[in-house]
């Protein structure tokens, strides 16, 4: 007998473990796999969340006004199922809302689907009737000519172009430029007889570019003439809404405007800030991305009862060798970490896999993402109130911190240890005598 | 003089089912160093429980046990563990593990015991060669012979030194023929090695060869053969 040796290497012990998980390849890849999907879309969610919140504070950065209201008709969310019950916005009523206490400015606005075209290049675009004074004193760090000026009392000819506009293929072929002719084309409202009108009118500016959403002001792709034209042009007295700047952005003047505002109108009229509407699309992201991490949950915990289920299987198939490595000395500390190294191995395999899986499943779906959202989808915003119809040009580049690395390594770990920990226990706690009779 | 296994009015009792077992009903033996014990008799005499008794597996109800000097009733799990290193075990149907081959079986116990890879390398090959398997050392239990396999398992009971082999029909699964291969490595082990050997066994070729036969029957010492012994 060797004295003083008698403790098993730790090494020794997790390579037992790992030569049990190798000799049952299939069963230990179908284990892992619960713990690796669970791990995959804890991952994917986690990246793509954390991807879109910093997307949102750059857009927040953005030249974002947040001391602006915007009101649209109709009592609905974001004016949704607006204008049926609702009553409708005019563009004098700029005066009444200018009687509130807290408001600096109430610009009206005026969005319409036009065709554009010169040179013979016709396209669809949103095009937006403002006062360009207000509407820089509103927007200021956004609305600012790249080529050309804005002019502060604008003949009734002018026409501002975003950047998009401008340049919309990118490469430097421009569409117009400043000092070019645009004829602006509009069909009314009948779809089967529609009544064209159009004028020309003269490019005085091309705006910088803004980039990202654009939310609640200026976008790239929208073109601006000034309200007086809107109005004569389209011959309505009608606005699509009315955007406050408020004397202050602090929750109590965002509060007493609003509800001002809608007493004002009989509550027919939907006041949103900004804030709020970055709050409700950040909640309502939080809400789907903590119900999809709850799936996520759940898979990884069935994965984890699937461990405990065939680990258990395994300590009843194994029970005779665990007899004879207890006969020859091993200490049922030792038995444990076998059992409990072959479930931290499969918890270490899911994780590694899950979290190269999870990153790869969530640059694919930011690609789909920004397939479908990004691009020269013009009419998203429109009809959502989300300021004027505008592009949402959403990237969402999906980042992995080490917090989620972190996160999802020490998950699937524990999922694994905790579910692997009854199995275990009862292999090292087997008798002997009774383990090596068993057939 | 302290003995390699003794025993004082040792009794085992288990049920089966509900019926009260007395499988050893008060054993006295003393076993020196150098012995080669057979111990004989009828199934259900008790053999295999008494060498789970002297082999630490197993705790008596009464009586006591004494392994190396050591009382096992008054052991606890990890000290019992330890005395089993003084133990070799070799069983009627080799328990090898399977998935390793024959040199990493012969390891097994070492590694338990913490040795390192290399030394525990060199011992296996020492002892594999020893029972007669050099050439085998690769290959795994399902590519070797009954007999073959008992003396990877005779093996793996030498690592480490223990103070005694104890064997639990160790030719009851195998030819007659391979059996009278497998005695006389045993009778080399204690004579050559001075391996002291504890065996139950119905196999007359052992028991002539044993120094002393100790015949069990109903849980008691029947009849203790010492005319062989010459210590």
């Amino acid at each position: 007998m060797r004295e003083g040796l008698i403790k098993m290497k730790i090494l020794d012990v997790f390579k037992y473990a790992w030569g049990g998980i190798r000799v049952r390849k299939i069963r230990t890849f179908l284990t892992t796999l619960g713990v690796i999907i669970g791990i995959t879309g804890i991952v994917a969610l986690l990246s793509l969340g954390e991807g879109f919140r910093i997307e949102m504070t750059s857009q927040f950065e953005q030249g974002f006004a947040l001391n602006t209201l915007t009101v649209t008709p109709g009592g609905g969310f974001m004016g949704f199922g607006g204008g049926d019950d609702g009553l409708d916005l005019y563009v004098n009523d700029t005066e009444t809302i200018n009687e509130v206490e807290g408001v600096n400015i109430a610009l009206a606005i005026i969005s319409k689907q036009v065709n554009i075209s010169s040179n013979n290049n016709p396209r669809t675009v949103s095009l937006v009737g403002v006062n360009f004074t207000q509407y820089s004193e509103i927007y200021g760090s956004t609305f600012l000519a790249e080529n050309g000026s804005i002019p502060f009392s604008p003949a009734n000819d002018t026409i501002i172009l975003g950047a998009g506009i401008a340049d919309p293929w990118n490469n430097g072929t421009l569409f117009a430029s400043v000092g070019d002719q645009i004829n602006i084309t509009w069909a009314k409202g009948y779809i089967l007889n529609p009544i064209i009108t159009s004028y020309i009118a003269n490019v005085s500016a091309v705006l910088k570019e803004i980039g990202g959403f654009g939310m609640g002001g200026p976008s790239d792709n929208q073109i601006y003439i000034p309200i007086t034209t809107a109005q004569e042009f389209f011959e309505i007295d009608k606005c699509d809404q009315i955007v406050i700047q408020l004397t202050d952005s602090d929750q109590e003047t965002i509060d007493s405007v609003t509800t001002d505002v809608e007493t004002i109108f009989d509550d027919k009229v939907s006041v949103i800030s900004p804030v709020s509407l970055l709050n409700t699309i950040s909640g309502l992201f939080s809400m789907i991305e903590l119900f999809l991490a709850g799936i996520a949950g759940i898979a990884l915990l069935v994965a984890g009862i699937g461990i405990m289920n065939i680990m258990i299987v395994s300590v009843l198939e194994r029970t005779r060798e665990i007899g004879i490595l207890k006969s020859l000395g091993m200490k049922d500390r030792n038995v444990l970490t076998i059992f409990l190294g072959e479930a931290s191995l499969i918890g270490l395999l899911g994780a590694v896999l899950g979290i190269a899986l999870g990153w790869g499943a969530a640059n694919v779906i930011s690609l789909f993402l920004s397939v479908f959202m990004g691009g020269e989808v013009g009419g998203m915003g429109g009809d959502f109130g989300m300021g004027q119809q505008q592009a949402i040009a959403l990237s969402i580049t999906p980042i992995v911190t080490p917090t989620i690395l972190l996160l999802a390594f020490a998950f699937s770990m524990l999922v694994c240890i905790l579910f692997g920990l009854y199995p275990a226990r009862r292999a090292s706690k087997l008798d002997p005598v009774e383990a090596l009779r068993y057939e | 003089m302290k003995y390699v296994v003794e025993t004082q009015d040792l009794k085992k009792n288990y049920t089966m089912g509900k019926v009260l077992v007395h499988a050893l009903r008060g054993i006295d033996l003393k076993i020196e160093e150098g012995d080669f014990i057979a111990i004989t008799g009828p199934s259900g005499c008790g053999k295999s429980t008494f060498l789970n008794l002297i082999g630490a597996l197993d705790k008596p109800s009464d009586g006591k046990v004494y392994i190396d000097g050591a009382d096992v009733s008054t052991l606890k799990g990890n000290q019992l563990a330890n005395l089993r290193r003084k133990v070799g075990f070799v069983f009627q149907f080799f328990n090898l593990i399977q998935k390793f081959n024959a040199r990493k079986n012969v390891e097994l116990p070492l590694a338990i015991m913490g040795v390192n890879k290399k030394e525990r390398r060199k011992e296996a090959e020492e002892l594999l060669r020893i029972v007669g398997l050099g050439d085998r050392i690769n290959h795994r239990p399902t590519e070797l012979s009954g007999g073959e396999q008992q003396r990877v398992a005779i093996a793996r009971a030498m690592t480490g030194n223990p103070r005694f082999l104890l064997l639990d029909e160790p030719t009851g699964n195998i030819d007659s023929k391979t059996a009278q291969g497998i005695v006389a490595l045993l009778k080399k082990l204690n004579e050559e090695n001075g391996i002291t050997i504890i065996l139950a066994t119905h196999d007359q070729n052992i028991t002539k060869e044993a120094k002393k036969i100790i015949h069990l029957i109903d849980g008691r010492i029947e009849q203790a053969n010492f005319e062989r012994g010459v210590n």
